[in-house]
């Protein structure tokens, strides 16, 4: 009996092989999707962080030159009085108030005005790190005249506050890593997708089906061997996307955004541990979808409507807004522990056994509804 | 070694950047020769233990641990030690083999403790290694050796003559020896093998230093005797080998000399203050001929107390002033107001340098004692004493050396090192602790090194230039050939005070007295 | 042997097969000849079991399909309309596999496969793959497929559809040695004249029901007309769906 179903796998495997469309449907998204990905990183961060050598519009300059030195110093410089062609200066500008030196000898505020857009992403954290700046400045001084009156500065400062942050360099990345798993998960069912078409709505375009099941061999077996085939079609899938982010993923100079995102062989094994059971579950959810369809190309139209489903699971789950139900259910609760094994944190068992007993358990229906559907004939025959 | 000495040895500056300080204060010891061959490794009875921890000053969690060895390593039966460390983990960690360890100054601070400032010096480096910070025994988590002076109560008040050194040194010594602890035990030798064994525990190959100030000289015994395991080393507002620190009450001269200077060059500061020198000179004669009693509020509570201004603490406030650049902008308009008999500023700046507990006395003296005020000669002796701060310290180092009976280092201790390691040289012109001449004289054997002199940096350059730039270079590219630092050349100097709130030009007609804020006319219902 | 006894059969709201029963002996061809719609492929499919008979049963060798459809499967096999091939599978693969699903272990398998190439001369394109095969070369696939693991029962749906000439020709050939070693053929036709040439029994079927059977000469006896294709309008009252 086993015999019979390592034929047929064998056999769907060589088929699938051949198959371009199946092959390059998996090997598209596991390749392309990690490198997109990372190009799309890559891109974002070299926009999204302040270059060491901000340069910004500093008007009024000689009304506060120690101001200007000091953000000279942490490498805010007044692009407006560079002279250096093709300099880049950002569409911040800082304007000295005419009155600023009479308020500072006089120990009142002095008035800097910060124009920008700070809806632009490219300039947020320009704008942060300015205020930043400004306020060291301001605090220095106040602390000095504080000095220079013979207080002790501590004595305006009553709050200590300490802030014990429980990211780990890992956790923060995890919005991106959200994602990234995120589209891990998915090429469980994006890479058998097409193997599972071409073998069951194609299986009957093509007239095989119907020969296959005058053989004698069960319709268990018939199932059991496609599920089998997806299965490690999407297996292989998972694995790929996890061969190639590992190696993509770190290329991209995550760490200037202060986080790692690290693919590493345990996190590998765990997902494709966690990885599996969603991979049974969308073999027999493609087959059995595409078993109801007419043809390969109404097949096509289902899935992808089907699909979405899983995908909006998993996306809803890898933002931290998602309510809590989410991580007992199959697809966002594999989602959400693996997301809490990349943080560091405790993979929460319990949930995880639900969930993927859950995505077992549609798993086992589907393919019952499956095997009932071969043996009818309107199934077999499109009658 | 309390109130009198530790006005001069907390070298932790104001405002709490304390890395750049390096404590300076001596006495007499006697030579107990011992416990110089220290064993190859303790990693054979060391216990290991790590976790996640908290550092104040960073938010993040990172991992810290502890190794113990024996307090006296050629009796590994005997008292056992824990010398405590902390990882902050690179954020992406390409060469988990390799960390860069920060080693702080004093000697006496706790690196640990200091974990942000070497953080944010460091984050370049951070980005792709580790870095390593260890408690060097004797200080913060490591069997701190901390004597307990009088703090503040009472500091502004005390009249630093009366203090007695050998007396409050004793006492110190009678409480850090109750618990069998042996102060002898605590000089850079030993320290240096607890290094290398926590670098071998953690499992780095290769190592990357940073050493500041007194952490120089920790740096230049790793070279000497664990070079194998060295890839880079940056030595930062340098003690070379060859020097003891005794020496810095010229450097602390040449720290005002400097400051007069500046203001001199400063048209703003020189027609704010045109008699500054003068005026400095008269202060220090008259606090010299007697000490100015007076009713003040204390910088703290606000409560009236009486301040007795010494020429001591007004010195040391100014001293200690000159670490960092933004603090001693105000030291003319410090100097200026005294010179009027206004010691509000003086009195602010000295309250900071009072409970900065920095520094572990206890350490502090054990390493000085013995690596540096044994080794001074005759003639050094008649130098150093010209300097008011020179006096002062060796004074003190005469008394609380003879109570802590260090054994003296070997002679060969103050060879220069003979090294080929790539190594950076860090001073700064303005250094109030270790002048570029001392880092000068560091580079006499090293093969492989570039000083670089920042002509705008104080003690500690890293951390006021793009020194930690030419660090992370140096990490990255493993040499010094290629270092570029035109960078440090960039002017960052501050303005001086002109009174006591501004830094800019005071405009000609400003009344100081009168507020623009002042709502204008107008029916307020 | 193929015995089918009074099967009935209703899809949708027409009785396909309706109370059906012959005989398909060893040693002998069958002949299923009807017009289209008749019930033929409907009946074949039954044989089979992906149909299942309202009423009756089909047996193999004695074996029910309906309750051991396992075991009277492995003494049959199909030469099925249309050939059903895998296209990125070569003809060595495709027949290979087929003979292992009908209880050959791998051994067995590769072995047969290469004898049943080697007597449909199939060798020359055996290991190319079936995309863009003639219908000839497909037609001999699939007659492989079916003979590969010598079944004792073979059932042709439509064998000669759309074969050319040559193609027509080797099918009969091997049609006959397989009845010459005693294997027990049946196939379904709407072409008289293969019937006729091939069939040692013909059964004849309209509406779902056998009208006459017996050999081709038995056939015109019956109906007292001298050829079979005048026998045949007689036997279902019109020549409509009939190929001469």
């Amino acid at each position: 009996m086993i015999n019979r179903i390592l034929t047929m796998v064998r056999k769907e495997l060589i088929d699938a092989a051949r198959d371009k469309r199946s092959v390059m449907a998996g090997l598209y998204y596991a390749i392309g999707t990690p490198l997109m990905m990372c190009g799309m990183f890559m891109m974002l961060i070299s926009q999204l962080t302040s270059p060491d050598d901000l340069n910004i519009h500093i008007q009024n300059p000689d009304k506060a030159p120690d101001l200007v030195k000091f953000l000279a110093s942490s490498g805010i410089n007044n692009g407006a009085s560079s002279e250096t062609p093709g300099l880049k200066v950002k569409e911040i500008y800082l304007t000295i108030a005419d009155d600023y030196p009479e308020q500072m000898a006089k120990g009142l505020r002095a008035e800097v005005t910060l124009v920008a857009d700070n809806s632009n992403e490219k300039l947020q954290k320009s704008i942060s790190r300015l205020k930043k700046q400004l306020q060291a400045y301001a605090s220095e001084m106040g602390s000095l005249r504080l000095i220079a009156r013979g207080i002790d500065p501590r004595v305006v400062q009553p709050l200590k506050v300490v802030v014990e942050d429980q990211a780990t360099a890992d956790s923060k990345g995890g919005i991106i890593l959200g994602f990234a798993i995120f589209t891990m998960i998915y090429a469980v069912f994006i890479s058998g997708m097409n193997l599972a078409i071409d073998t069951s709505a194609g299986e009957r375009e093509r007239n095989s089906l119907a020969l296959l099941l005058s053989h004698p061999i069960s319709t268990w077996q018939l199932v059991m061997s496609k599920i089998i085939s997806v299965t490690i079609f999407a297996m292989l899938g998972l694995a790929l996307i996890l061969i190639v982010s590992k190696i993509a993923y770190a290329f991209v100079p995550w760490q200037e955004l202060g986080f790692a995102v690290n693919i590493n062989p345990s996190f590998m094994l765990v997902m494709l541990a966690v990885g599996f059971p969603v991979a049974i579950m969308a073999a027999a959810t493609q087959l059995f979808v595409s078993f109801m369809a007419k043809s390969f190309k109404e097949a096509q139209s289902y899935l992808t409507i089907v699909l979405l489903l899983p995908a909006a699971l998993a996306l809803a789950a890898s933002y931290d807004i998602a309510p809590d139900t989410l991580q007992w259910l199959p697809v966002s609760g594999q989602q959400q522990a693996l997301m809490a094994y990349v943080k560091g944190r405790e993979i929460p068992l319990v949930q995880l056994a639900v969930s993927s007993l859950a995505t077992l358990g549609i798993a086992l229906a589907l393919t019952f509804g499956l095997e009932r559907s071969l043996k009818s004939e309107k199934i077999v025959f499109g009658l | 070694m309390h109130k009198g000495k530790m006005n001069l040895s907390r070298l932790a500056p104001p405002i709490r950047r304390s890395l750049a300080a390096l404590a300076l204060m001596v006495s007499t010891a006697t030579l107990i020769s011992s416990a110089q061959a220290a064993p190859e490794s303790t990693s054979n009875h060391a216990q290991f233990v790590t976790q996640p921890c908290y550092i104040d000053g960073l938010s993040e969690r990172l991992q810290c641990g502890y190794i113990t060895v024996p307090e006296n390593p050629e009796q590994p039966n005997g008292k056992v030690i824990d010398v405590h460390f902390a990882v902050l983990p690179a954020i992406k960690n390409t060469h988990p083999q390799e960390a860069l360890l920060a080693i702080a100054g004093g000697p006496g601070q706790s690196a640990i403790e200091n974990a942000a400032g070497f953080d944010r010096m460091l984050n370049k480096v951070r980005q792709q290694r580790d870095i390593l910070l260890i408690d060097q025994r004797g200080t913060g988590k490591s069997n701190l050796l901390q004597c307990e002076g009088e703090g503040f109560e009472g500091a502004l008040a005390i009249d630093e003559s009366t203090f007695n050194t050998a007396e409050e040194t004793q006492k110190c010594l009678d409480t850090l020896t109750k618990d069998g602890t042996d102060v002898r035990q605590y000089g850079s030798i030993n320290a240096l093998h607890d290094f290398e064994a926590i670098r071998t525990h953690l499992g780095y190959s290769k190592l990357h230093i940073y050493g500041i100030s007194y952490g120089t000289r920790m740096a230049q015994l790793y070279m000497r005797h664990y070079p194998q395991h060295l890839l880079t080393v940056t030595l930062d507002g340098v003690v070379p080998m060859q020097q003891s620190v005794i020496a810095i009450g010229d450097a602390i001269e040449r720290g005002f000399d400097k400051l007069l200077q500046d203001c001199e060059a400063n048209t703003l500061c020189q027609q704010q203050f045109p008699q500054l020198a003068v005026e400095l000179s008269s202060v220090k004669a008259d606090l010299a001929a007697q000490a100015t009693i007076s009713q003040v509020n204390d910088p703290l509570t606000g409560e009236t107390t009486q301040l007795t201004m010494t020429l001591n603490k007004f010195l040391g406030a100014l001293r200690m002033a000159l670490y960092n650049p933004n603090v001693r902008a105000l030291i003319p308009h410090a100097i200026h107001q005294a010179a009027q008999g206004n010691y509000q500023a003086i009195m602010g700046l000295y309250a900071m340098t009072i409970d900065s507990t920095g520094i572990a006395m206890g350490m502090h003296t054990s390493v000085v004692c013995g690596e540096d005020w044994q080794r001074i000669s005759p003639e050094f002796r008649a130098q150093v004493t010209r300097s008011y701060f020179g006096k002062e310290m060796l004074s003190s180092f005469d008394q609380s050396c003879n109570v802590w009976q260090m054994p003296a280092a070997p002679a060969d201790f103050s060879a220069a090192i003979d090294s080929d390691i790539p190594t950076l040289v860090l001073s700064g012109e303005l250094d109030p602790a270790t002048p570029p001449s001392w880092g000068e004289m560091a580079m006499e054997k090293l093969k492989n090194a570039k000083h670089f002199i920042a002509p705008y940096a104080t003690h500690g350059v890293a951390y006021q230039s793009c020194g930690n730039d030419l660090i992370h270079q140096l990490v990255t590219q493993l040499s010094v050939e290629t270092l570029d630092a035109s960078c440090l050349d960039k002017d960052v100097s501050r303005n001086f005070y002109l009174n006591a709130s501004t830094v800019e030009a005071v405009p000609a007609n400003t009344v100081t007295n009168s507020t623009k804020e002042t709502p204008s006319a107008g029916a307020q219902l | 042997m193929i015995k089918v006894s009074n099967l009935s059969k209703k899809i949708g709201d027409v009785q396909a097969l309706d109370d059906l029963s012959f005989t398909a002996e060893d040693g002998k061809i069958t002949g299923l000849l009807g017009p289209n719609g008749a019930g033929k492929t409907t009946c074949l499919r039954t044989v089979f079991g992906l149909l299942k008979a309202d009423t009756g049963k089909a047996e193999i060798n004695g074996i029910d399909v309906a309750k051991s459809p396992i075991q009277a499967k492995q003494e049959l096999g199909l030469f099925p309309d249309p050939f059903g091939l895998y296209e990125r599978l070569t003809p060595r693969e495709y027949i290979s596999f087929f003979a292992e699903l009908s209880g050959l272990n791998r051994q067995q398998a590769k072995e047969a496969t290469s004898q049943v190439i080697h007597k449909l001369h199939l060798a020359d394109i055996a290991d190319r793959r079936c995309k863009g095969f003639s219908q000839g070369q497909r037609m001999k696939t699939a007659l492989a497929q079916a003979i590969v693991h010598e079944p004792g029962n073979i059932i042709l749906d439509e064998p000669t559809r759309g074969l050319d000439v040559m193609s027509t020709r080797v099918l009969r050939d091997l049609l006959q040695d397989l009845k010459t070693q005693g294997h027990c053929i049946l196939f379904s036709s709407h072409v008289m004249q293969e019937v006729a040439a091939l069939c040692d029994q013909v059964i004849v079927m309209a509406n779902g029901k056998v009208v006459a059977k017996g050999s081709p000469d038995e056939l015109c006896q019956q109906t007292g007309k001298a050829s079979l294709e005048d026998a045949f309008i007689q036997l279902i009252g019109t020549d409509e769906g009939i190929a001469a």
